[in-house]
């Protein structure tokens, strides 16, 4: 598994451009919302497609798992893709 | 947590499932009640419990539960709907617990599922949200999930009723096996899961959902049935998330929902009908409320004759109660548009939209939806911050909810305004009114920054930070749900604060009437309309309330107000509505003739300062009460639910503190500021 430090160097969901398609390598672990954003289902493997952004740029929508999901995004950071 | 099924004991059979999935469309078609489906993630705080229907014919009890995501709580809301699965404080732990499954998302739905078999429960599987699966080209096996799951599993539409049968014999046949199980079987509680097992629940719910999820046939005679299931494994598994995708229309719509600039349009748009529409289509309605009352209150009167208990009945009960549900028709729209927005899912959007400058104060965008419903009630609203999984933004929200001018302000509002302009003038009035709104918004913005800011002072927690909100499909909202959701809201707020309203109304007509209630005039020369007149105020200048109204006399004089205002202030502490009542039995000195409203705008104009010639109620004045009410704390029931949901008496005092000095400083300024311009 990926270590914290590298993190920084790598994509995250939060760079993602609308309309864009990934599929999530990993869970920042360290991140206080990592673990509420697995259970809903935002696992490795699982492929997210990011919708819209707000007015403001944040939260950002993504496509998973057959719904739409908001998340703001210092959260979406945690996703690694 | 032992538990076993006797004939004496009725079944408990709960209702479990994510937010969203179709629990409370269920739970209403069993209880046959007509409680409402939410569309808002987690607004479902409360519970309800009912017997199933009758008709049914099956002896057990329903209960329906806040939707949670998972078993391992991360609100106060999740945490509390989890122990009650767990273990209810009045009912136990349900017999048979029915899980709702979104089917055209079941891999995230299937994971509380897991839990709920982990922990040994006795799981009915509901599927629900079938046509949104078939939109998308799939369907489901549920004979599969069942065979995998070891459960049943029953497909249902709620709506038209579709598979309840089913259900009903599954609970049956499970009640059946329960009863006659010897050893009864044991809850135990998920463990705190780490990352290694979740992701490994996750990949085996994967592979359950590539085996139950299939795609619907489209000539289905042309092909051998054989040769036509391989197609469609392959086809499964060359596109395993074709199924994964949201619903198409919801997609669409919002690319303009949540467009940069259209989406703030919609948003303010829709906010802006809401309001207005509280005002203009309630104000014939109102008109209504107020003549039947009048009507009632007249017939009291020449029926009972000028005796006490005709001035009881016909001031102090009619009258009383009737200015406080003139504003009844407000109530009804503000629920019925706020019901529809939710049902349609725009609150959710309206919450993401919102987040971001939310948060800059130190909000949530999970507190839009508890600070819209703040309009009409401080009561729900603070209940439903219980989904804000952060304390600091939690107690926030409750703490600024009061500023948001709730229903009961409104027919405060409406006298002071009526007060202030002609009554042909009635867009000027509205114009007021939205200035009013507008000026308690800004000032909880103020407030709530302030307070963020020493948030280590008055909120005393730090946790982190989150926004994680699902954004469901668009459904048409069905009004009749609407509606009748709408009545059962109003019906529960009458219920609650009628009474109160009828005790002070009486508690102030015996205030005002004793100890003297027949004063003896000087009636030489006068007509008898003189006469009744003089005794009134003479009966009210030597009553009860004119010696408390002395002691507090001090106080009410630099906001240029009388005691006779400030027994009325005192009284709104009990409700606001309370102060249009008090005020029209403190006041109405003569009876005119005209209707409630009219009749105590002309006493109003006419009542001095007593042995003076000086108007009580100036522009500068009625501007200050109204100030004074945008701000002042003054509603019982809010303090104490404030209390329950933080926890402690630190939050509803301070609250009570800070909100009633702003309120009294404030309104000191403007009446003092405006005479100083020379607006009197």
């Amino acid at each position: 598994m990926l270590k914290t430090e590298h993190y920084d160097l790598m994509r995250t969901a939060a760079d993602m451009k609308i309309g864009e398609k990934a599929i999530i390598e990993d869970i920042d672990n360290s991140h206080p919302s990592s673990h509420r954003l697995m259970e809903i289902g935002f696992t490795p493997g699982q492929e997210i497609v990011m919708l819209n952004k707000t007015v403001f740029n944040d939260p950002i929508s993504f496509s998973i798992r057959g719904t739409i999901i908001a998340i703001r995004k210092n959260e979406a950071v945690s996703i690694i893709i | 947590m032992q538990q076993r099924i006797t004939k004496n004991k009725v079944p408990l059979i709960a209702i479990a499932g994510q937010p969203n999935s179709g629990k409370t469309t269920l739970f209403n078609h069993l209880s046959g009640k007509k409680f409402k489906t939410v569309n808002y993630p987690g607004s479902t705080v409360e519970y309800s419990i009912s017997k199933i229907l009758t008709k049914f014919s099956i002896n057990a009890n329903i209960l329906d539960s806040p939707g949670i995501i998972s078993l391992i709580p991360s609100s106060p809301d999740e945490e509390l709907s989890v122990n009650t699965l767990y273990a209810h404080p009045d009912y136990g732990k349900p017999d048979i617990v029915v899980v709702t499954v979104d089917s055209s998302q079941i891999s995230r739905h299937l994971y509380l599922v897991r839990q709920l078999i982990n922990s040994r429960f006795n799981v009915i599987i509901v599927l629900t949200m079938l046509d949104l699966l078939h939109k998308k080209g799939y369907d489901i096996s549920e004979s599969k999930l069942s065979e995998i799951l070891k459960c049943d599993v029953i497909k249902i539409n709620s709506k038209s009723g579709e598979g309840i049968d089913e259900l009903l014999s599954s609970v049956n046949r499970n009640i059946h096996n329960l009863e006659n199980e010897n050893g009864s079987v044991e809850v135990v509680k998920n463990p705190p899961e780490d990352k290694e097992n979740l992701l490994k629940s996750y990949s085996e719910i994967g592979h359950i959902e590539a085996d139950v999820i299939f795609p619907m046939k489209e000539t289905p005679q042309l092909k051998e049935p054989d040769i036509q299931k391989i197609n469609e494994s392959l086809v499964v598994l060359n596109n395993p998330r074709l199924f994964q995708k949201p619903d198409e229309f919801t997609l669409k719509l919002d690319k303009i929902v949540l467009h940069k600039f259209w989406g703030l349009i919609i948003f303010f748009l829709t906010m802006l009908i809401m309001f207005t529409s509280i005002f203009y289509v309630a104000a014939p309605l109102m008109d209504l409320v107020n003549e039947a009352f009048s009507f009632l209150s007249d017939s009291a009167d020449s029926i009972l004759g000028d005796t006490w208990y005709g001035n009881l009945i016909s001031q102090g009960a009619i009258s009383g109660v009737g200015s406080v549900l003139v504003f009844l028709p407000q109530i009804l729209i503000l629920f019925l548009i706020l019901g529809l927005l939710e049902d349609s899912g725009f609150l959710a959007r309206g919450a993401m939209l919102i987040d971001k400058p939310l948060s800059k104060i130190g909000l949530n965008g999970k507190s839009f939806v508890p600070m819209l419903s703040g309009f009409a009630c401080a009561i729900p609203a603070i209940m439903a911050s219980r989904t804000i999984t952060n304390k600091r933004e939690r107690f926030l929200t409750i703490f600024i909810i009061p500023l948001m001018s709730c229903s009961a302000r409104l027919p405060v509002y409406a006298i002071l305004i009526a007060f202030l302009i002609p009554q042909d003038k009635a867009f000027t009035g509205g114009l007021i009114l939205t200035v009013i709104y507008i000026f308690s918004i800004a000032s909880s913005v103020i407030i709530a920054s302030v307070i963020n800011k020493f948030s280590d002072v008055f909120l005393r927690s730090n946790d982190n930070s989150s926004f994680i909100l699902e954004l469901p499909a668009y459904r048409m909202p069905k009004i009749k749900r609407a509606v009748t959701n709408m009545f059962s809201n109003a019906k529960q707020y009458i219920f609650k604060a009628g009474p109160v309203i009828l005790y002070l109304s009486l508690i102030i007509w015996i205030l005002t009437y004793l100890p003297n209630y027949n004063p003896v005039v000087d009636g030489t020369g006068k007509s008898e309309q003189e006469i009744v007149s003089l005794k009134n105020s003479e009966r009210i200048a030597t009553s009860y309330a004119s010696h408390l109204g002395n002691l507090i006399e001090p106080v009410m004089k630099p906001i240029g107000m009388d005691w006779r205002v400030g027994v009325s202030l005192i009284a709104t502490f009990a409700a606001r509505e309370v102060f249009v009542s008090s005020l029209t039995l403190i006041f109405k000195v003569t009876d005119t003739g005209e209707d409630i409203q009219n009749s105590l705008l002309s006493a109003m104009r006419n009542a001095t300062f007593e042995n003076t010639e000086v108007k009580i109620f100036t522009t500068a004045t009625t501007a200050g009460l109204i100030v004074f009410f945008i701000f002042a704390l003054q509603c019982l029931s809010t303090v104490a639910i404030s209390r329950k949901e933080t926890g402690s008496w630190r939050i509803p005092v301070l609250q009570i503190v800070v909100f009633t000095s702003i309120a009294y400083i404030l309104a000191f300024v403007t009446v003092n500021g405006l005479r100083f311009f020379g607006i009197n």
